[in-house]
């Protein structure tokens, strides 16, 4: 944990998951992995935190769920993304990058221009 | 929206499973993590123990996927409920008290919901039954000929079937029997859609001509009971009214045809009609066919009633003297088209209203003992709340445990009421008539029950949840009570409203027993008492023509006079106020419009002489008819006041003549008005032929005598026998009995209001004893320091208590102002429903005060003997 980790803001979590599910089904420790991976280390996710994200997903339609073998050979619940999961990235991701843009020039403000 | 519900199910249904897979998939995240671990450099051990550590508790990840599924709110409930039934064994009186009054409340509004299902809402047990209706004109009957126009020329309906209920005697080789049952069109059961349960019905073919078809089909019931359900009855010979049939079949379980209170025994062809009554079928002026249709596919009642309304239009042109004024519609089978229905109803619907008011009071009732007890609850609540507890979740608890309480006591009360049902099923009517109330509960008598327990537990759980809701836990932390009582607090407000509705009840119950009391003892124009009466008719035994019936009667009513202590004695078709009654027009003697729709309505009663003295029915004016007003004398009649003004415009109309009977008759006599269908109804017009110049095969015997009613009945029934041994007798038994049908509304209401009038008593009592033994115990130390400062008995109970009467002034107002804004509701239920009576009014004071006193005797008592010592102990 040598690089510099920034804390998670809310709601971002669930859009984590989302993303990282999309590149393909998991179970749940690979989406904990595969969002490090994405991320490069950069967001910490709490271990703990992370089942009662997958569920309340599932919970919503916006996660499925199949049981397939791991790569150590057990049993193990994969996730994969609906059509409303989908959808749900989707208008998710657009929202973050409005949100970000708005950030980003907000923040580049200098005194004077405003 | 549907995997939420699927996932919440499943965690819900199969939890073994979906914990086990919650396990499964920590583990393996264990496993993998304690793997990348150890390829960090970790030992195996070490790397276990850390990979547990970053996870977390097993638990807590339980806890907090049940949240996500949806769970919380299921194991919130488990809590609750567990914590309920806990909070209700600890206070079993208060327990007891509330599940028997709801139980009885609930009882009785499941129980005349029964009724009113049964009768008004279930449907005919056939097929496709919403596409059966009646025909309605001026009257749910029309004339042979009219039926079989509008069978013949609608273009609505896939079968019109016509009805007609008779009686017969029935010889199965034991001796003729009387049985009552429906002459039917052959399309009968073919237009009901039913399928026999043994053999075959008869068929449209099978019913062409008169007198051509002597076939009967038994009713399920009566094949069971009458024949032992013999399944070797099919194709044996009956007699019938002394002629032979054959047995076709028997009707399944449960069919009674069209109408929900008539039982029918027998169904025979109706073109047998000429055999069994006097001929009728082709007379357009004899309106006896009940009409049942069913609808062809696709076409609406509306379009139904037009395609009718159009033929009727049309039969009014061909046949004015007797089809004119057909106004048509479309009735639901069941309760004799709209005839009885809208009175069925509404006094049902009043019934039921009544009933929803003792349920209302008990909710009440409850609503202020459990919001006195949550009071006594504080110190609980305030350490509930001080460990966390939400107000809303602690609302919530009180109000899952009031409905536990409602389930419980809805259930008891279902059962309750199943008895009451099956109780009203042994009923028998008066005098065999064929008419039961056959109430078989279904699910929506369950679903009502179930919506009534709930709603009642929401309604009274609602006042001791509102109080949780509105607690202040800073109040509750600082240990004084939560201060906000107003001037009214609720619970004062409900004991109050709970007296009124007990009230309104009650006066309810007064105000029917008034009108059975006014019922029983209205001037009916005779005089029951002391006559005793038998029926029989002629034709169910071959004396089917006045050559043989007459001499038959005359030998009947010579050894009727010979019985001993016997005063008078006479017979007639039919008596007032019995079920059978017949009726027919008049016209006055200058009338020159002889359209049957135009002359005067008038109900007919074939007589023989001395009947006015056997009935004890005052002569006006005039005579009595005699032996000699027979078929060679002028044709004579005697007429009540009203038919008298009617026709010749005054009550002196001795002398003035008429026409009627297709002739010009004299009016001999003018005898008092008095009740003829009903006891509610306007003065009618009656006419009293002579029998010897009138001839109907329908006798009923009639008999005053110094015996008791049963004892002459008896010997009158003897009597018969040694005359015909093959005559069936029916309706043996006093006039009085013989009238019960009439008092059956007024009865059936003092039964019901009086049942809910003293449920409403004894609620009042246990909510006025409840709350001022709770007002008692609260002020226990008030009381004893009064006392030792010298207070009075009389101020101590002012202090208690006084505020408690205050209420239960005002209440007793209220109720017996609703009351009387209710009239209109009770005359629904009983005839001349007057809650303004005084009788009424000083009834229901003296009788709430009683009920006051009674349930505050006990707390008064226990007022005035507290001790000092002890009260200043308490605490």
């Amino acid at each position: 944990m040598s690089k510099e980790s920034a804390d998670l803001l809310p709601g971002t979590l669930d859009l984590l998951i989302l993303k990282a599910v999309s590149l393909g089904p998991q179970h749940g420790y690979g989406v904990l992995i595969r969002i490090g991976q994405i991320t490069d280390g950069a967001l910490q996710i709490e271990q703990g935190a992370l089942y009662p994200a997958l569920y309340r997903l599932e919970h919503r339609g916006l996660l499925g769920t199949e049981w397939g073998t791991s790569e150590n050979n057990r049993r193990a619940k994969y996730y994969r993304l609906t059509a409303a999961g989908r959808k749900r990235l989707r208008e998710e991701v657009d929202g973050w990058e409005r949100l970000a843009a708005a950030m980003a020039a907000a923040l580049a403000a200098r005194p004077g221009e405003a | 929206m549907l995997t939420r519900i699927r996932t919440t199910w499943r965690a819900l249904t199969r939890r073994l499973t979906w914990e086990r897979e919650l396990d499964d998939e920590l583990r393996l995240h264990v496993e993998l993590r304690a793997a990348d671990l150890m390829r960090g450099g970790a030992g195996s051990e070490d790397a276990v123990r850390r990979a547990r550590l970053e996870l977390g508790s097993r638990e807590s990840y339980k806890e907090e996927a049940r949240a996500a599924f949806g769970l919380r709110w299921f194991d919130e409930l488990r809590q609750d409920l567990r914590y309920a039934v806990r909070a209700l064994r600890r206070s079993p009186g208060l327990t007891a008290v509330a599940v028997i009054s709801l139980a009885l409340g609930i009882g009785a509004n499941t129980a005349v919901f029964g009724v009113l299902n049964a009768l008004v809402f279930r449907p005919l047990p056939i097929p496709a039954p919403d596409q059966v209706y009646v025909l309605q004109g001026p009257h749910p009957t029309f004339s042979f000929p009219v039926y079989r126009d509008f069978r013949d020329r609608n273009v609505a309906f896939a079968g019109l079937a016509g009805s007609r209920l008779t009686q017969v005697g029935v010889d199965s080789g034991t001796g003729a029997e009387r049985a009552w049952g429906f002459l039917v069109t052959g399309n009968f059961f073919d237009v009901l859609g039913v399928q026999p349960a043994l053999g075959r019905f008869f068929h449209a073919e099978d019913d062409r001509l008169p007198g051509a078809s002597p076939y009967v089909v038994l009713s399920y019931d009566y094949w069971q009971n009458r024949f032992q359900s013999d399944h070797n009855i099919v194709g044996r010979t009956f007699r019938i009214n002394t002629r032979p049939y054959t047995v076709l079949g028997v009707a399944p379980r449960g069919f009674q045809g069209t109408e929900v209170f008539i039982f029918p025994e027998v169904w025979i062809p109706m073109m047998m009609e000429p055999l069994i009554e006097t001929p009728w079928l082709e007379n357009r002026a004899s309106t006896n066919t009940w009409v049942v249709g069913r609808l062809k596919p696709g076409v609406t009642a509306e379009r139904a009633e037009a395609n009718l309304s159009a033929i009727a239009g049309m039969l009014a042109k061909e046949h004015p003297s007797t089809d004119s004024d057909m106004q048509m519609h479309l009735a639901r089978p069941g309760l004799v088209g709209d005839e009885i229905r809208t009175p069925v109803k509404a006094f049902i619907g009043g019934v039921l209203l009544l009933a929803g008011l003792v349920l209302l009071a008990a909710c009440a009732n409850l609503a202020a003992l459990l919001s006195a007890r949550a009071t006594d609850r504080f110190r609980e609540m305030a350490i509930r709340v001080s460990i966390g507890a939400g107000r809303g979740r602690i609302a919530r608890q009180l109000l899952t445990e009031a409905v536990l309480l409602a389930l419980i006591a809805g259930a008891c009360g279902s059962v309750l009421a199943l008895a009451l049902l099956r109780a009203l099923g042994h009923w028998q009517a008066p005098l065999d008539f064929p008419v039961r109330f056959q109430i078989v509960p279904d699910y929506r008598v369950l679903i009502f029950a179930l919506l009534v327990s709930t709603l009642t537990g929401v309604l009274f759980g609602m006042a001791p949840a509102r109080h949780a809701w509105r607690l202040n836990p800073n109040d509750l932390l600082k240990g004084t009570q939560s201060g906000r009582e107003g001037r009214w607090p609720l619970r004062d407000l409900l004991f109050a409203a709970q007296f009124a509705l007990c009230c309104l009840v009650v006066t309810g119950s007064f105000v029917a027993w008034r009108g059975l009391a006014h019922a029983v003892t209205t001037p009916a124009g005779f005089q029951p008492r002391g006559v005793a009466v038998l029926s029989f008719d002629l034709g169910l035994a071959g004396y089917a023509t006045p050559e043989t019936g007459r001499p038959f009667q005359r030998r009947a009513l010579d050894e009727m006079a010979g019985l001993p202590g016997v005063e008078a004695a006479a017979y007639a078709s039919s008596v007032p106020l019995s079920i059978d009654q017949s009726g027919t027009r008049l016209f006055r003697e200058d009338a020159t419009d002889m359209r049957l729709p135009s002359g005067i309505p008038a109900a007919v009663y074939q007589v023989s002489p001395g009947y006015f003295a056997a009935m004890e029915t005052r002569l006006k004016a005039g005579r009595d008819f005699t032996w000699r007003d027979d078929a060679q004398a002028p044709p004579v009649a005697i007429v009540n006041q009203t038919l008298a003004r009617r026709l010749t415009g005054t009550e002196d109309a001795v002398g003035r003549r008429f026409r009627g009977r297709g002739r010009l008759v004299e009016i001999v006599g003018v005898v008092e008005d008095g009740k003829y269908t009903t006891l509610t109804e306007v003065p009618k017009a009656v006419v009293f032929w002579p029998q010897p110049q009138t001839y109907n095969s329908q006798t009923v015997m009639i008999v005053r005598s110094t015996l008791p009613e049963p004892v002459t009945a008896e010997q009158m029934e003897q009597a018969i026998r040694r005359l015909d041994r093959t005559l069936p007798v029916f309706g043996v038994g006093s006039l009085s009995e013989m009238l019960g049908f009439v008092l059956l509304p007024a009865r059936a209401a003092t039964l019901a209001l009086g049942a809910f009038g003293i449920l409403a008593a004894m609620l009042a009592i246990t909510g006025i004893a409840g709350l001022a033994n709770y007002a008692v115990s609260r002020r226990v130390r008030e009381i004893g320091i009064r006392m030792a400062l010298g207070a009075g008995a009389g101020g101590v109970l002012r202090s208690v208590l006084g505020r408690m009467a205050a209420l239960l002034c005002v209440g007793l107002l209220v109720g017996l102002a609703a009351g009387a804004a209710a009239s209109r509701v009770l005359a629904n239920i009983v005839f001349q429903a007057t809650s303004r009576d005084p009788v009424v009014i000083g009834g229901v004071i003296l009788s709430m005060a009683v009920v006051g006193l009674a349930a505050a005797l006990g707390p008064a008592r226990r007022a005035l003997s507290v001790d000092l010592l002890r009260a200043l102990r308490h605490e």
